[in-house]
């Protein structure tokens, strides 16, 4: 029952890793499928869950994970069940810029089974963005691949003179305040 | 009032020509047995099984007679299945209304048979208005069950497009009126009547009526729809006070029909082999697969086009002289809007304006409040319906994507914004992903119209910054464009404003100076904002420097332009990023830039001092002193080569002569005037190969004093205007290169 920290390892040199946490294996993969087709120019590894906590008998061959992503299905409440219990497993200091909620199947906010409100507050709560999308149109899973690509970027300390925590606020003061 | 014996009708799928329209155009009304006729040409003779088995089914269910069991009949079955399926593959025509209308209100059959019957009534092109009248004297006499009067009502609601024309329908006011009594049917009535009222409908005893109802059933959102339509048109009659802006009035009561009659109309519109493009520049026939100007359809026939013609003409010298309205059908052209502006009415779908640039022309002019309210109503609806942005189906995609760019282009063409597309994108860009119709929502974004910054922050800054700050270069730069054209309409409202101020329009908000003020420096400040962090984030490309100052040029000249008191400097982080730029088109833009902030701070300067008129707005002392900064700090990077010495600006260039000496750069002091900063370097080297066509060195130390002036000469005939003004205005070159000082305001 380990809990997940941002800073317990040493980082690779030129790499980036992330976690994709979803209860839909199907999505999840095509979004990191999508994520790396793109082109970058450093070194990517994704790794997928369907909830925390991670295995810990493995945990030594796991790299240094650089930012999380929990994905949301808009229309299951199981999705969002699932990512509220795995959110016990993260330490807090990764909530200082480095996780984001995903929710997926936005399309069909017509039919979703989640309260909009509940969404936002589990943003608000844990300090993290939320992004919207429909992965399953190709265009939009690419334009999201892209998005978090970017801010994985900058999770990894990429980007000279911005850091997770400074594009955290970042994001975060559009949003509130 | 029940047409019990209508004569059996021959029934033929007639093409797209909605042949009765012409019909109704000659007399002014339908005579069904001529538009029968009409459907009767040899060609369309061509009766596949199918529309045998239809008319079959249809003769059927016009003759029979008592109440047929639905499990003992297969005869029944047999062809309520085959009115099922035609329905839903390909809609009814026409015709087919009338029959199966009667029969499912006549309350013959069972209700399950009248709820499948009503289900069923898909067109296939349009209703006949005869048949909705007909059906409505079958809801007086009752003899159907409530539910199926409710369903009817909801089927009313739903095709109320389809209808061909509506001046009977318009007669029966009174009638539909009289249902508002019964509870259960209230809600639609309500809807079905806003769609019908207008103006001659509202009535004291109808108010009244109204009210009597509110008390009894409490504040119910459907009453106040109507009341509030009512009060549109009858201010005097209705007093009380209504909430103001109620999202949504009705609840949906589009019920098993939508779907259905898109996908026909869907699968019609693959089968037209000819996809009629969407006209919008002249009033020529419409496009007929888009629901929104279902009702302007003109038919295309041109076999006929010359007895149209005659017609026209001869309606024309009918109408002079009587009150009644001029038909929207036959507006073609913009002097006959000149000459039946007195009595035009417009058509009962508001949607078909958008389309209709004369129709937009005599919206213009006249300015009825009721007018905005029918075409908000209606599109407010259809922006919430079609919002299907991501939906797989490409089709409707497109379609969507199609009609908000016609939005957009009726918007620029009232040069106004929609405040239910306002709402629509507040609703919409929280959850937006950044990529679905991209461009025309950035583009509908420019017509926001002015509202308080409270609003403004939650629902358009603060979704837009997070989807700025994670999405690509290239939509960093369509939202400033986007932004920087919202800034240049509100500027335009403001000047147009300021020219008619008399006339207080319904504007409430900003209506005050300092409000308008307020919003535009938010907006600015906002801008402002996201540009720095887009400049860390990108690495500075000169790309997103472009569009950036592309969006301050319209900033620095807001006082003189558009009359605005107010200047809002670009913030350092914009600023030192231009200045110290590798281009020598974003250092060229910046010059051009500043050139402009003087030239209107100056202006303001001399107003002031003047008084010729009590100012009530003065810019701020920070203003002037945060632009004299930047000038200190640009004249002694590009002209004086005292920079690092003289810039004051706190998050300046100004660096410690020790330190710079650390950096064993020779000759620091100059790099960055015009011979030696990086983006002007490419232009002395070709001045260098000119001037000294042997000299190899490239010394560049040879460019000073007759030299000197030479070399800007020579910037100036390379187009770099922005520079050349900068350069005479800024710079006071009496004394001379080295000593020449910032040509400051007196702040």
């Amino acid at each position: 029952m380990a809990v997940l920290r941002p800073f317990d390892k040493l980082p690779a040199l030129n790499s980036a890793v992330l976690l994709l946490v979803s209860s839909d294996e199907g999505l999840q993969q095509k979004l990191a499928e999508a994520i790396l087709r793109e082109k970058k120019n450093f070194k990517i590894n994704i790794h997928l869950a369907t909830s925390l906590p991670l295995p810990s008998e493995r945990d030594h061959l796991r790299p240094r994970i650089d930012m999380i992503v929990f994905m949301i299905d808009i229309k299951s409440k199981y999705s969002l069940k699932n990512v509220e219990a795995s959110l016990a497993y993260v330490d807090a200091s990764f909530f200082l810029g480095k996780v984001c909620f995903l929710v997926t199947g936005v399309g069909r906010v017509n039919c979703c089974s989640i309260e909009m409100n509940a969404i936002w507050k589990l943003g608000e709560i844990y300090s993290s963005p939320v992004l919207f999308c429909e992965l399953e149109m190709e265009g939009i899973r690419v334009a999201t691949a892209q998005r978090l690509l970017r801010m994985l970027q900058i999770c990894a300390g990429h980007i000279p003179g911005v850091s997770a925590l400074s594009f955290g606020s970042l994001m975060r003061s559009s949003a509130n305040d | 009032m029940q047409r019990r014996q209508t004569p059996k009708q021959p029934l033929q799928v007639h093409r797209k020509k909605q042949t009765d329209l012409s019909a109704w155009r000659k007399g002014g009304r339908i005579d069904p047995e001529k538009s029968v006729q009409n459907h009767q040409s040899p060609n369309n003779q061509k009766n596949d099984s199918k529309q045998d088995s239809l008319e079959q089914a249809l003769s059927y269910f016009e003759k029979v007679q008592d109440r047929v069991s639905l499990k003992k009949n297969n005869v029944l079955q047999k062809h309520l299945t085959t009115v099922e399926s035609i329905a839903l593959q390909r809609g009814l025509p026409p015709e087919g209304f009338d029959v199966l209308l009667n029969v499912a209100l006549s309350g013959k059959l069972s209700d399950t048979v009248n709820t499948r019957l009503l289900k069923s009534l898909i067109p296939a092109s349009v209703i006949p208005e005869t048949s909705v009248v007909s059906s409505v004297s079958w809801l007086c006499v009752s003899k159907c069950s409530s539910n199926i009067q409710l369903l009817f009502l909801r089927w009313l609601i739903t095709v109320f497009d389809f209808i061909d024309h509506k001046e009977r329908l318009h007669a029966l006011y009174g009638f539909f009126f009289s249902f508002l009594q019964d509870e259960k049917m209230c809600p639609y009535v309500c809807h079905l009547l806003y769609l019908l009222t207008r103006k001659e409908n509202v009535k004291p005893f109808r108010i009244r009526r109204l009210l009597d109802l509110q008390a009894k059933m409490g504040m119910q959102s459907h009453l106040q729809a109507l009341l509030s339509l009512y009060k549109l048109f009858c201010p005097e009659l209705v007093t009380i006070t209504l909430p103001g802006k109620t999202k949504t009035y009705f609840k949906d009561s589009e019920g098993p029909w939508k779907a259905t009659i898109n996908t026909v109309r869907q699968r019609k519109q693959e089968n037209s082999l000819v996809s009629q493009p969407l006209f919008l520049g002249t009033a020529q026939p419409q496009s007929r697969k888009r629901k929104w100007n279902t009702q302007l359809i003109i038919p295309a026939s041109s076999t006929n086009k010359n007895n149209l013609e005659e017609d026209r003409e001869k309606q024309r010298v009918d109408f002079y002289g009587t009150n009644e309205s001029f038909p929207v059908e036959q507006l073609q052209t913009f002097s006959q809007l000149l000459q039946n502006i007195h009595h035009l009415e417009f058509p009962s779908q508001m949607g078909s304006v958008l389309t209709n640039p004369l129709l937009l022309h005599y919206m213009n002019c006249i300015k009825d409040e009721s007018i905005y309210l029918r075409l908000y109503y209606w599109m407010g609806q259809t922006l919430q319906e079609e919002c299907t942005w991501y939906v797989a189906d490409n089709k409707q995609y497109e379609e969507f994507k199609d009609f908000l760019e016609t939005v957009y282009k009726a918007e620029c063409f009232l040069q106004e914004g929609f405040s239910s597309c306002e709402e629509f994108l507040y609703k919409s860009l929280p959850l937006w992903d950044g990529f679905c119709c991209r461009s025309q929502i950035l583009r509908l974004v420019s017509w926001i119209p002015l509202s308080s910054f409270s609003e403004m922050k939650s629902h358009l800054y603060d979704p837009l910054a997070q989807l700025f700050f994670t999405s690509s270069l290239y939509f960093k730069c369509s939202v400033l464009e986007s932004l920087k054209e919202l800034l240049q309409n509100w500027l335009n409202w403001h000047i147009i404003h300021l020219d008619s101020e008399s006339d207080s329009q319904a504007h409430s908000l900003n209506t005050t100076l300092s409000g308008l003020v307020n919003v535009v420096a938010e907006l600015i400040d906002f801008v402002g904002w996201i540009s720095t962090v887009a400049l860390r984030l990108e690495n500075n490309p000169t790309f997103l420097l472009y569009f950036i100052l592309d969006f301050y040029e319209t900033v620095c000249d807001m006082y003189l332009r558009y009359n605005l008191p107010l200047l809002i400097m670009p913030p350092a982080g914009v600023f030192y990023p231009a200045l110290l730029s590798m281009d020598s088109v974003s250092l060229n833009q910046l010059c051009y830039i500043m050139y402009r902030y003087r030239t209107n701070l100056v202006a303001a300067k001399e107003n002031e001092l003047s008084k010729k008129k009590i100012l009530q707005f003065k810019f701020s002392s920070q203003t002037y002193q945060e632009y004299n900064q930047y000038i200190i700090a640009m004249v002694g990077c590009l002209w004086t080569s005292s920079a690092f010495q003289k810039d004051i600006h706190p998050q300046g260039l100004c660096m410690d002569d020790e330190l710079l000496k650390k950096t064993t750069v020779q000759e620091f002091k100059t790099s960055f005037n015009i011979v030696y900063h990086p983006a002007m370097m490419g232009y002395a080297v070709l001045f260098l190969q000119q001037a000294w066509p042997d000299d190899t060195t490239f010394n560049f130390s040879l460019i000073k004093g007759k030299k000197w002036n030479w070399y800007l000469e020579y910037l100036y005939a390379q187009g770099l205007k922005g520079l050349k003004v900068f350069i005479e205005s800024s710079i006071n070159r009496v004394s001379q290169a080295s000593h020449s000082k910032a040509g400051n305001m007196q702040a």
